[in-house]
């Protein structure tokens, strides 16, 4: 005798209830303890009454800057996972590239003086060549690693990209040494502004200003320009896509640049922010820009810039703000565990990342 | 039931792995026995002696000085020891735990390998000891500080490490006397970056100066790929210290002297930093900050050192074409000449010309050597420390990296 058709599906069905419902208790209760420390952490800070206003400002500005960065790197990240479904992992890589370019063009212009008298036009020459060795390595890697993997599925084309990765670093250190090189410091980046009796530094504030306007320039190009047209297509189908007459092969290699480009300039920022240039460099940045990237809904354009400011937002203005409320001695050792934490919490909530759901309403 | 008594023998054979304390490695060969097993070198074969240190990365100087100095060693009795050639292997540890557990591994797998010295970072030691003397291979420390790399309880798996350099429990003490009594700074921040060096030193540091009237305000973390500083340096700054102490290495000690520049609070906090700062590399990635930086570091000066310490620095810049690149080369010429030494007091030849060491002897000849080495004299208490500390701090007073010169810039401003 056998269970009847319904019977089976039933007990599965009971035994799956039971099973999501102790895991969202536990996923619930995960969430309450996180937002609690949260909390209390940010009560505590407040009657410690540690930070004077200037301080927070400076903790947000600080947050705005570098998230400013990993909100650019994590902008290739997200193009070129939205058109080939790939983490580039060599990205971070590539943005060392372009702050090694950068290097050799802003150390000359400022050993002959040219950078001091002429700020806008030897800043334009450093991120050019920045975005132009940028963007030409990451068209190359495209050529050359990735393409022969664009039809592979599963991990292949992930640890092709570790591999480009390793090569590019490699290929620095070799040809560049692997000592620390230190960026030009022009005097004019050392200019502040006053206000209210909040200081801003005015590097923070270039880096801030132009990052911003080269990624509205990069969303408008995404968003107004028939190859931005044909990039969203991709995106969304890229075999419709080709159907319907968009060279797909075109779209990827303009991907690479653009993303190539961002990371460009993002590298030149970087080295001018903290003044160190080596092979290793690319790292870390790049991989709190793929959290930052997925953190926003990897695949959207303006979740990428959103969850790199979140990242940096958090990253510099968390430590103190959480930890130090509840007595924690060395808060900023824990620096990246709350960033994280704080991305794994927001993913918890939205497994689609902050502004990943209407990516996925518009493809349904 | 078949089953089952395989799975309990497979159990029994786990447990008994667990308690047994190794292969008996005792040993005769030739004319020599040993506890540890012994070591043949067949006539005309060469006496394999390893290294690891820092060999790239930021903390490069650091790590490159103290393989130059062993090979001026190795120059110096002629390449030869006892009638055989040295072959000296040396590995890079990228001054990390990781680094240095790869580089006693591949150096312990090496047949043959007679004695090993190096690292330079405590990161690297820490791991690579054990490894080294768990293959009855003695490991001479040439720069790593750390007070429990040679603490009286230290684990019976470091039993084969000593090192030629002071520990940073005199370090931390020499620091927090001249901050306290010389300059009068009343208040301080440490801050380390989570490796065994820095962080032991941040708190000997801060017993030291708590201890003498001081007020340690905190003691704050960094990690060592840290870039943006700015977070932990505002922190800082609310506390107002009258000094940052920092012994944490290279890339992130330039960020925290550039950035501190830019604070609010911070522009006149006297920054203080480690022995790991004694580097050209130093002022390349702090630039102009690195201007008025002081570092406590041992006295390296002429009159400070051994007898023969100007010869081997003649030796070394002949041998190099520069002036040594940091300041613990002395310290590891030392530790090559206590391993020739010792080596020599316990190989045997036979009749065909073999050379027979035994391990456990060749240890407790590294013990029992005493000399007057370039760095002052060399003789090891039970625990393995065999140097003592004479500190001097020094000041960086120029931007340039090719000014880089020990004693001129930076220039010793104290004692």
């Amino acid at each position: 005798m056998s269970a009847g058709p319904l019977a089976i599906p039933s007990v599965a069905a009971r035994r799956g209830a039971a099973r999501m419902s102790a895991v969202s208790l536990a996923l619930w209760t995960v969430r309450f303890l996180v937002v609690a420390l949260v909390v209390a952490g940010t009560i505590g800070t407040i009657l410690k009454d540690r930070y004077t206003t200037a301080q927070w400002f400076e903790f947000v500005l600080f947050g705005l800057t570098i998230g400013s960065l990993y909100a650019q790197v994590a902008l290739g990240y997200t193009m070129v996972y939205g058109v080939l479904r790939l983490i580039n992992f060599a990205h971070g890589d590539i943005m060392m590239c372009g702050a090694f370019a950068g290097y050799f063009v802003a150390t000359p212009l400022e050993n002959s003086g040219f950078l001091e008298v002429h700020p806008v036009l030897g800043m334009a020459a450093i991120l050019a060549a920045g975005m132009v060795v940028s963007g030409v390595i990451a068209v190359l890697t495209e050529r050359i690693a990735y393409r022969p993997f664009r039809r592979v599925q599963g991990f292949a084309p992930l640890i092709c990209a570790f591999g480009v990765s390793f090569f590019l670093e490699q290929t620095f250190r070799g040809l560049f040494g692997s000592s620390v090189k230190s960026y030009p410091a022009p005097k004019w980046e050392g200019v502040e502004f006053h206000w209210a009796g909040l200081s801003v530094p005015g590097v923070d504030l270039l880096v801030i200003v132009l990052a911003v306007a080269f990624m509205a320039v990069l969303y408008l190009i995404v968003q107004k320009t028939r190859m931005g047209m044909a990039m969203r297509a991709v995106s969304e189908d890229g075999e419709a896509a080709a159907l319907m007459g968009v060279d797909v092969g075109k779209v990827i290699v303009f991907t690479f640049a653009l993303g190539g480009a961002m990371a460009g300039i993002a590298g030149v920022f970087y080295a001018f922010l903290f003044k160190q240039v080596y092979f290793y460099m690319g790292f870390t940045p790049g991989i709190k820009a793929f959290g930052g990237a997925v953190l926003g809904g990897i695949g959207s354009v303006p979740g990428a810039m959103l969850g790199g400011f979140f990242l940096g937002l958090v990253e510099s203005v968390g430590p103190s703000l959480f930890l130090d409320g509840i007595g924690i001695k060395a808060p900023y050792e824990l620096r990246d565990v709350i960033a994280y934490t704080l991305m794994i919490l927001v993913l918890v909530f939205r497994p689609q990342g902050i502004l990943g759901e209407h990516m996925a309403k518009k493809r349904a | 039931m078949k089953t089952k008594l395989l799975v309990a023998c497979f159990g029994l054979a786990l447990l008994a792995g667990a308690w047994w304390p190794g292969p008996a490695r005792a040993a005769t060969s030739g004319p020599v026995t040993d506890p540890l097993g012994v070591i043949r070198i067949p006539k005309g074969a060469p006496i394999v002696i390893g290294g690891y240190w820092v060999l790239s990365g930021p903390d490069t100087a650091l790590g490159l000085d103290e393989k130059r100095a062993v090979e001026v060693a190795i120059h110096d009795i002629g390449g030869n020891l006892l009638g055989h050639p040295i072959e000296f292997q040396a590995e890079d540890d990228q001054c990390d735990a990781e680094g240095g557990q790869t580089a006693a591994t591949k150096l312990a797998s090496i047949p043959n390998m007679v004695i090993v010295l190096g690292p330079a970072c405590s990161s690297a030691a820490t791991p690579a000891a054990p490894i080294l003397w768990q293959a009855g291979i003695v490991d001479i420390g040439t720069a790593c500080t750390a007070p429990s790399l040679t603490a009286p309880d230290r684990k019976a798996t470091y039993d084969g490490f000593v090192r030629t350099v002071f520990s940073d429990n005199d370090q931390g003490a020499f620091d927090a006397h001249y901050i306290y009594d010389v300059l009068k700074l009343k208040t301080a921040v440490a801050v380390h970056d989570g490796s065994p060096y820095a962080e032991q030193l941040a708190h000997v540091f801060a017993g030291a100066f708590t201890q003498l009237g001081g007020k340690v305000l905190s003691i704050e973390a960094v990690s060592p790929t840290e870039v943006d500083m700015h977070p932990v340096l505002t922190r800082i700054a609310s506390e107002k210290p009258d000094v940052i102490y920092m012994p944490i290495f290279v890339a992130a000690s330039a960020q925290i002297l550039r950035q501190a520049k830019e604070i609010p609070g911070l522009q006149h906090a006297l920054i203080y930093g480690g022995a790991s700062l004694m580097a050209p590399d130093m002022i390349e990635a702090a630039g102009p900050a690195v201007v008025g930086f002081h570092i406590g570091y041992p006295d390296v000066s002429p009159t400070s050192m051994g007898k023969t310490y100007p010869k081997l620095v003649s030796e070394y810049t002949k041998m190099f074409g520069e002036a040594p690149i940091s300041g613990f080369h002395a310290n590891a010429y030392d530790g090559a000449t206590l391993a020739f030494k010792a080596i020599a007091a316990v190989a045997k030849t036979d009749s065909a010309g073999s050379l027979y060491i035994g391990r456990k002897a060749l240890r407790d000849a590294v013990f029992a050597t005493t000399f007057d080495g370039t760095s002052g004299p060399i003789a090891c208490d039970q625990y393995g420390e065999c140097a003592k500390f004479k500190g001097a701090v020094f000041e960086y007073t120029n931007a340039d990296p090719k000014t880089f010169k020990i004693g001129v810039n930076p220039k010793k401003i104290w004692p």
